[in-house]
């Protein structure tokens, strides 16, 4: 046998599941997954990778949507199956459906953020070009739930 | 015995005869999204528009281990 530098292929996964800190961290009050939400973003927002967290500062508003966005479906633990482990990865369990919605402004981003953490800290930004809705619903499918498709991903 | 009931349909005007409304869709795809969008217009306005966006693939972070 030989030994080879590596970061274990768990260790993804647990960043994921919350099980490591290497800096300051929170004191966790159960062992629950969090609760997580997604807000949507005006076109002329300006949400990217150095967005940390939840803002209503551009966020889309109009007749029922609610600040802060809606409750993401959680059903589905982080997994690293479906190849050598390597890449490990979670997705919604469900679409993010937004009622019957009147949102005349362009928006064309989306944040999932932690509603539990305090800091209502910043997940993922997704965009998909210039949308409004008129009296309808705005649905948002998340992709395939796997190691080549999920919406979070770490390789 | 004559069937009157006329198809209606949820709009920002309330709800409307499905037959008095012009409805038209179109797509988007692209590498990262697909966008489906239905408009339902009444003299011009849209008075419904629904979207539904399929996200093809999420982000990825590649994490890489420096040599000691």
């Amino acid at each position: 046998m030989a030994n080879t530098q590596a970061v274990p292929k768990t260790f993804r996964l647990d960043l994921l599941n919350g099980l490591h800190a290497f800096g300051t961290s929170v004191v966790r009050g159960t062992t629950a997954a969090d609760a997580f939400k997604a807000a949507l973003y005006l076109a002329t927002a300006t949400i990217n990778a150095d967005s940390t967290a939840y803002t209503a500062t551009g966020e889309v508003s109009g007749s029922g949507y609610t600040a802060g966005g809606i409750a993401v479906t959680n059903a589905t633990a982080p997994a690293n199956t479906g190849g050598t482990g390597v890449v490990a990865f979670w997705t919604p369990s469900a679409s993010l459906a937004f009622g019957t919605v009147t949102l005349s402004t362009s928006f064309d981003c989306v944040m999932l953020y932690n509603n539990t953490a305090a800091g209502k800290n910043a997940v993922s930004v997704n965009t998909f070009g210039a949308t409004t809705v008129t009296a309808a619903t705005f649905t948002l499918t998340m992709p395939t739930n796997d190691l080549t498709n999920g919406l979070i991903r770490i390789a | 015995m004559q069937n009157t009931d006329e198809p209606l349909i949820y709009t920002i005007k309330g709800n409307l005869p499905i037959k008095d409304l012009n409805y038209s869709h179109s797509w988007e795809d692209t590498d990262t999204y697909m966008k489906f969008i239905e408009t339902y217009t009444l003299d011009g306005e849209i008075v419904k528009q629904s979207a539904h966006v399929y996200i093809k693939q999420g982000q990825q972070l590649n994490s890489e281990l420096e040599k000691i």
